[in-house]
């Protein structure tokens, strides 16, 4: 605290705060996703994120390299939709018709069996994962050292962001879901398979939980409970966002990622209390989030 | 005793009520009518306050009411039925109907008493009033459509209200059932003095028994007059019931 | 009134079923006396939860936040000041009180899913600040060996501790739940529009349930103190408070004592399951699917289905009540 806060700090973790933002933003946007079109708080969602980074650790230690990396990013992913699609349409999809209650409860129960899964698979030890030698290192911007692989992650998370945007606005499959968010029973009766549009919705969700976590894996210690941390996270991105706008989590997970990165230049020990308090204003200010709320 | 003037509501684009003047005074028994989308429910959406007007005056007894929440304007005297069958499922039709005396009186915040003793006459009272008594015990969700319409509106008489509107009460009932109703709403209204605003689609109905009609259409106030007046009149015709 | 009590069945159950329990520890060991004392404090704070939850309706998504604040408060007024410990007792629960009062008065301007998230969000600020705020709360590490009073000096006294108040919270919770009030509030779990539209100011009944119920989760909180000596950040967090979730729906949350069911089930999984393999969790969550597919109204809630089947209507009313 002692040290002033210089122009040079404050850019660097801002750029910090921002990478951090892209990778909420990964995650939160499938949560809200599935939120907007199914209306229920995935809980799974955390261990699906913990699960993506896994699975890349172990690809990419697996093949190696640059091209182990790339692997790892497109397999994380897979995986994690394999085993979310796995799940909806054995156990998930027969409970669409029930209180949302239970559907919450089920992704709560989901949650607790893949968070052992990973355990028996992975086991309870540390694991680090370093990026491939052309995002190693740091560049120089505005006179301060920035990580490459930070950098990277900006890159990614606008191209996530288009992406999804493209899909929900201009696909088929994104007006329908749209449309079965506010009104099943029309979908339904216009003979599209509601059922299915769910659990592709769902699945895309969960794959962007995995994405996050595979993209996550060069940057943190990969280990059994990043899944309760991040879970907290979003959710409350989601919810200040308002709840199923993408847009939403956008603007929720830059905020998060932005006030932490500025807490730490105010008061370092006190830094992942900001983000929070972040929330509590808005949310006292407007209950219902920043943008619209598809509910 | 309610005024209702020039009231607007819109959802997005849709105007659902556009102009609506309304006048009921002790005593009445005043029908709402208009084909299906004219805003009827809206209105008595607006004037319980279970939604917020755009725009217009809603006075009862003198006092402005438009903005105030939907359990304060019960407290003025105003109690509703709704066009679904609006009961508390899980509770007994004697809870169901003591719920709302207990509101009535006050008595909902009492935390250590049991609720079994109290304000059972009163609550029994209505029940008589109504036919019900005989089934004070069953679990509400259990009765049959009629009987949970009724249901309904000895809940709305919890509150001891000077005037009870009534959203389509007799819908999806049969032509006996209709009858029961219609006659119950009527003695209700001999009986107790109530003053009773309803909105129904059966003419049949409305005819004999509403001594006032009001007719909405696309959220406007066409005609508000006795029905004779109302049978005679060439927009009503056209608007409605000649459609009809 | 009182005479009615004592003529209930319920209250002839209750009076053979104390001696029983006030034998316990003269009979068992003091490992079994120790569980069932750990059954009555979970239990008690599932029971809080289901007052709103249950009987309420209410999504009610981070309850132990206020478990937390009620054993924080009384362990650090037993740790950091020389009040007497009766300050210490009485202090958390009206802490959580309080607590459930500000949040309460935030989140009833939202319904159901919405609530539960501003819920989430509100509890989590609460736990990353007992987690974070080392100077105060030992963050990670928690609080331990927290000074008792003499008489909470053997398993014993804890253990007839435990019981009296516990009982003495139950007692309260039926009188409320049997109260206006309770009728009220399960009346706006069923509709809350048709409650607005007699009268019923939705959000204050709310509130006011919130305030209770929190202040009994806070008397949860300061018997955990009593009972284990230690405080610990993991007890605000938002996977303690689905699981007293779970305990409710496990043993039936349209009844009164099945949270408390639900909470010995889930005790007694932990621990004899857990003594057995590292995996209790997974056991868990495949008995929650097995739960939400065949037994979505909880264990007591197939007893009453029976009653119902046997009894006709008359049963299936105090079912719901």
């Amino acid at each position: 605290m002692e040290q002033s806060i210089t122009l040079a700090g404050f850019t660097s973790q801002l750029l910090v705060g921002l990478s951090r933002a892209m990778i909420l933003f990964i995650v939160s946007s499938g949560l809200s996703f599935i939120l907007g079109v199914l209306r229920v708080p995935n809980v799974a969602h955390g261990s699906l994120y913990m699960i993506g980074a896994f699975v890349a650790h172990s690809v990419a230690t697996a093949v190696g390299g640059v091209s182990g990396f790339w692997l790892a990013l497109v397999l994380a992913p897979l995986a994690v939709a394999v085993i979310s699609l796995i799940a909806e349409r054995t156990l998930f999809c027969h409970l669409y018709e029930r209180e949302h209650l239970m559907l919450l409860l089920f992704t709560f129960a989901l949650m607790l069996i893949l968070g052992d899964l990973t355990k028996i698979t992975w086991g309870a030890d540390y694991r680090s994962l370093t990026a491939p030698p052309f995002l190693q290192g740091s560049v120089s911007v505005l006179g301060t050292a920035f990580p490459r692989y930070n950098l990277f992650l900006l890159a990614v998370g606008p191209v996530v962001a288009v992406g999804l945007w493209l899909l929900t606005s201009r696909t088929m499959f994104g007006k329908i879901a749209r449309a079965a968010a506010v009104d099943r029973e029309m979908v339904g009766a216009i003979g599209i398979n509601v059922s299915w549009v769910f659990a592709l919705a769902f699945v895309l969700g969960c794959l962007l939980a995995g994405l996050g976590g595979a993209l996550v894996s060069p940057t943190v210690s990969i280990t059994l409970g990043m899944d309760h941390t991040i879970i907290i996270e979003t959710f409350l991105i989601v919810t200040i966002g308002g709840l199923g706008n993408i847009w939403g989590a956008l603007a929720g997970s830059l905020i998060f990622g932005i006030t932490q990165s500025i807490g730490v230049l105010i008061l370092p020990q006190f830094a992942i209390v900001f983000p929070y308090l972040a929330v509590v204003v808005i949310l006292t200010l407007k209950p219902t989030g920043l943008l619209k709320s598809v509910w | 005793m309610l005024r209702v003037e020039n009231l607007r509501k819109s959802f997005d684009d849709f105007k659902a009520v556009d102009g609506a003047h309304l006048a009921v005074d002790p005593g009445e028994l005043v029908a709402v009518i208009g084909p299906n989308g004219a805003g009827k429910t809206t209105l008595f959406n607006l004037i319980t306050g279970h939604l917020k007007p755009d725009q217009g005056r809603i006075t009862f007894n003198g006092a402005e009411i438009s903005r105030l929440p939907a359990h304060a304007i019960c407290r003025k005297g105003i109690a509703r039925s709704f066009q679904v069958a609006n009961i508390f499922p899980r509770l007994t039709v004697f809870r169901n109907v003591q719920v709302s005396v207990l509101s009535q009186k006050h008595l909902s915040h009492t935390l250590f008493r049991p609720a079994q003793r109290m304000v059972v006459e009163e609550t029994e009272r209505i029940l008589e009033s109504v036919g019900l008594i005989d089934k004070q015990r069953s679990v509400a969700g259990v009765l049959s459509h009629g009987d949970k319409r009724t249901l309904e509106i000895a809940i709305a008489l919890g509150n001891e209200p000077e005037l009870l509107i009534l959203d389509e009460p007799t819908a999806g009932m049969s032509p006996e059932e209709t009858a029961a109703t219609m006659g119950l709403v009527t003695r209700l209204a001999r009986e107790q003095g109530l003053t009773i605003l309803f909105c129904e689609h059966d003419m049949e109905v409305v005819f004999n028994v509403a001594t006032r009609i009001m007719v909405m259409q696309q959220g406007r106030t066409i005609i508000q007059a006795d029905p004779e007046e109302v049978r005679r009149n060439v927009t009503v015709q056209e608007a409605y019931l000649g459609g009809a | 009134m009182i005479a009615d009590i004592v003529r209930s069945r319920a209250f002839v159950q209750h009076v053979v079923l104390l001696p029983v329990l006030l034998l316990v520890p003269a009979v068992a060991g003091r490992f079994y006396v120790y569980i069932l004392a750990v059954i009555f404090v979970t239990g008690l704070l599932a029971m809080s939860l289901n007052l709103l939850a249950g009987h309420g309706g209410a999504y009610q998504f981070h309850h132990a936040a206020f478990y937390g604040v009620g054993a924080y408060t009384a362990a650090l007024i037993l740790t950091r000041t020389s009040l007497p410990a009766w300050v210490a007792f009485g202090a958390g629960p009206i802490a959580a009180a309080a607590t459930g009062f500000v949040v309460g008065a935030i989140c009833v301007r939202l319904n159901k899913l919405y609530f539960g998230m501003l819920q989430i969000s509100l509890g989590s600020l609460i736990w990353i600040l007992v987690l974070r705020w080392y100077s105060l709360t030992n963050g990670d590490d928690g609080i331990h060996g927290i000074p008792m009073p003499e008489f909470l000096s053997s398993a014993t006294g804890v253990y007839y501790f435990v019981l009296g108040v516990v009982a003495v919270c139950l007692a309260l919770m039926y009188l409320i739940l049997k109260s206006p009030f309770g009728a009220t509030l399960r009346a706006i779990r069923d509709n809350p529009q048709r409650c607005e539209a007699v009268g019923i100011n939705v959000r204050r009944h709310q509130l006011i349930g919130i305030v209770v119920a929190t202040f009994f989760a806070g008397v949860a909180g300061v018997l955990f103190v009593v009972l284990e000596g230690s405080v610990f950040p993991d007890m605000l967090f938002w996977v303690l408070s689905l699981e007293i979730f779970i305990m409710c729906l496990l043993g039936g949350w349209f009844t009164f004592y099945g949270p408390m069911l639900g909470a010995a089930i889930m005790v007694a999984l932990r621990t004899f399951v857990g003594s057995y393999t590292d995996y209790w969790t997974l056991v868990l969550g495949i008995v929650l699917i097995l739960l939400i597919f065949f037994l979505p109204e909880g264990i007591m809630g197939i007893h009453l289905r029976e009653l119902v089947r046997q009894r006709g209507r008359r049963a299936s009313m105090k079912a719901a009540e």
